[in-house]
């Protein structure tokens, strides 16, 4: 049956014993069974995750390499939405725009970022920019897009209304158009936050020298097991932290619409 | 007035073809036309457009051609995608439906799915070695995830009254579920089967730009390391139009077999 008054206590209870469970069934794998040759127990991945803050993986602890990596994804995240915020707006409302924009986002938004890869490091060589040409790729067309379907999901009763009384062309944008679109907006800077940070590894593929997907990569090339792993917990941290913080940022902005919840 | 509407449309839809031909002609003219910029950083569109047609016989310069590519790069997707879906869904049913399991499951869940399908290249390609299996494992958990978290939230949206009436009516646990939670849930399968596809593609270029032998991913990356740039576009094309044809499949099934008003 579906979910009905269940005291949260008690699920927050089971949650930590299916964590401690999945926690002790990791251990015993790689304790008893061949798994232990290959794989690291879970108690040396988060000690050794902690102790990265202290002592240095490569050249930096693992604070650096997570505040770099974080770094390297805002910037083009802040470029990617302001931009695609701006041409998701122009589109949904001058049908011109969307003539002209339209069959380029369409052609381009199926190829993943990550096959930009190759053509990124030839035009902007191996530093930041390819990277942050990648994580561009990655945040812009989600944004651009749900953009232009906020816009296009504005009632048009309001708008013949407002017009009937009177309102001007940026009247309308800011009292309907805007607010209708904000939701939607948010909904699409939450995604294209997600997808940013998974593209960090692949962005990192191409050469660097810290950085948590660096930590796994470096990690592959050298065999070593467990700094893959100490990499992909400091990443699923990382990103469960940063899409809850968005998602609170987002119940507090759009606490008034019905979609931002 | 309905002549009118039509004419219109038309127009933009010139404005949308005109758009097309402008930018292929800057594109043309910045390349072959003016040459500001060489092959090896932007080829023409020329050039691209032969070298897409002779990639389908030449297996120069990495050793197969276009078809064996996408062929094996079909493989690996289709095969970790269904297995994924096969496990998937069942598995985010099954969370969705039982308290005690969701309340367990779902924490250890939370947690898996943070982690980004790249990520997990690193530790197959350790655990396994580069070939077959490790990229199917790795395109497995990126489907799978993507088919839990849409399958459980499509259960979880059933309303709560349709539930109430079919109780009343006597139905059993596995009733509701077969005959009203599943049902209801279906559109959202779907979406889920979409996700998941976007990313099994997404992922397996990722996995065969790092550990392959052959593949659409193989091949941008080997024309990369020679700059053959136009072999690299290729690629894109390739893989973007691939992406485009699976994804149309699939919604031509959801429009077979979902019933009623689309969420």
């Amino acid at each position: 049956m579906l979910a009905t008054g269940i005291t949260k206590g008690r699920r927050v209870a089971y949650g930590i014993f299916g964590i401690f469970v999945f926690m002790c069934i990791w251990y015993l794998a790689t304790k008893y069974t061949s798994l232990g040759s290959v794989m690291p127990d879970p108690v040396t991945v988060f000690s050794g995750f902690f102790a990265a803050f202290v002592t240095p993986i490569g050249t930096k602890t693992m604070a650096l390499h997570i505040l770099i990596s974080l770094r390297r994804m805002l910037i083009p995240y802040a470029i990617g939405a302001l931009s695609g915020v701006l041409i998701g707006v122009l589109m949904g409302w001058y049908r011109f725009a969307d003539a002209i924009f339209m069959p380029y986002i369409q052609m381009l938004r199926p190829i993943p970022p990550i096959a930009w890869i190759p053509l990124s490091i030839i035009w902007f060589g191996f530093d930041e920019g390819s990277k942050y040409f990648l994580i561009f790729l990655a945040c812009f067309f989600t944004i651009a897009l749900t953009t232009y379907n906020g816009v296009h999901s504005v009632d048009e009763t309001l708008i013949r209304a407002a017009k009937m009384l009177g309102a001007k062309d940026y009247q309308l944008f800011t009292t309907i158009v805007l607010p209708t679109t904000v939701p939607y907006i948010f909904s699409g800077l939450q995604v294209a936050l997600g997808s940013a940070w998974a593209t960090i590894v692949a962005a990192e593929m191409i050469r660097s020298s810290e950085g948590v997907g660096w930590l796994i990569v470096r990690g592959q090339d050298v065999g070593n097991m467990t700094q893959i792993m100490i990499g992909i917990v400091a990443i699923a941290i990382t990103g469960l932290l940063i899409t809850t913080i968005m998602r609170g940022v987002e119940a507090k902005l759009c606490a008034w619409a019905e979609r931002g919840k | 007035m309905q002549k009118k509407q039509k004419i219109r449309l038309d127009r933009y839809l010139f404005i949308s073809v005109l758009s097309v031909c402008v930018g292929i002609f800057i594109w043309w003219l910045v390349t072959d036309g003016l040459g500001i910029f060489r092959s090896n950083v932007l080829p023409s569109p020329i050039k691209v457009f032969k070298t897409f047609l002779r990639k389908w016989v030449e297996t120069k310069p990495d050793g197969a051609t276009l078809f064996q590519h996408v062929f094996a790069s079909l493989q690996v997707a289709l095969g970790g995608y269904l297995i994924g879906a096969a496990i998937g869904i069942p598995l985010g049913i099954f969370m969705a439906w039982n308290d005690k399991i969701d309340m367990f499951v779902r924490p250890v869940f939370d947690l898996v799915r943070t982690i980004p399908g790249v990520a997990w290249t690193s530790v197959m390609v350790t655990l396994v070695g580069i070939g077959y299996m490790s990229k199917a494992l790795v395109i497995f958990i990126a489907a799978m995830v993507a088919m839990v978290i849409n399958s459980y939230s499509g259960i979880k949206q059933t309303k709560t009254v349709h539930l109430w009436v079919g109780q009343t009516f006597g139905a059993s646990n596995w009733d509701l579920l077969t005959k009203v939670a599943i049902p209801s849930a279906l559109p959202m399968i779907f979406t889920g089967l979409d996700v998941a596809l976007g990313s099994a593609w997404t992922t397996l270029v990722a996995a065969e730009l790092l550990a392959s032998t052959k593949g659409l991913g193989f091949m941008i990356q080997q024309a990369r390391g020679i700059f053959r740039l136009d072999i690299v576009i290729v690629g894109m094309v390739v893989i973007a139009i691939t992406g485009a044809i699976l994804s149309s499949i699939l919604r031509f099934f959801q429009r077979k077999f979902v019933k009623g008003g689309r969420m």
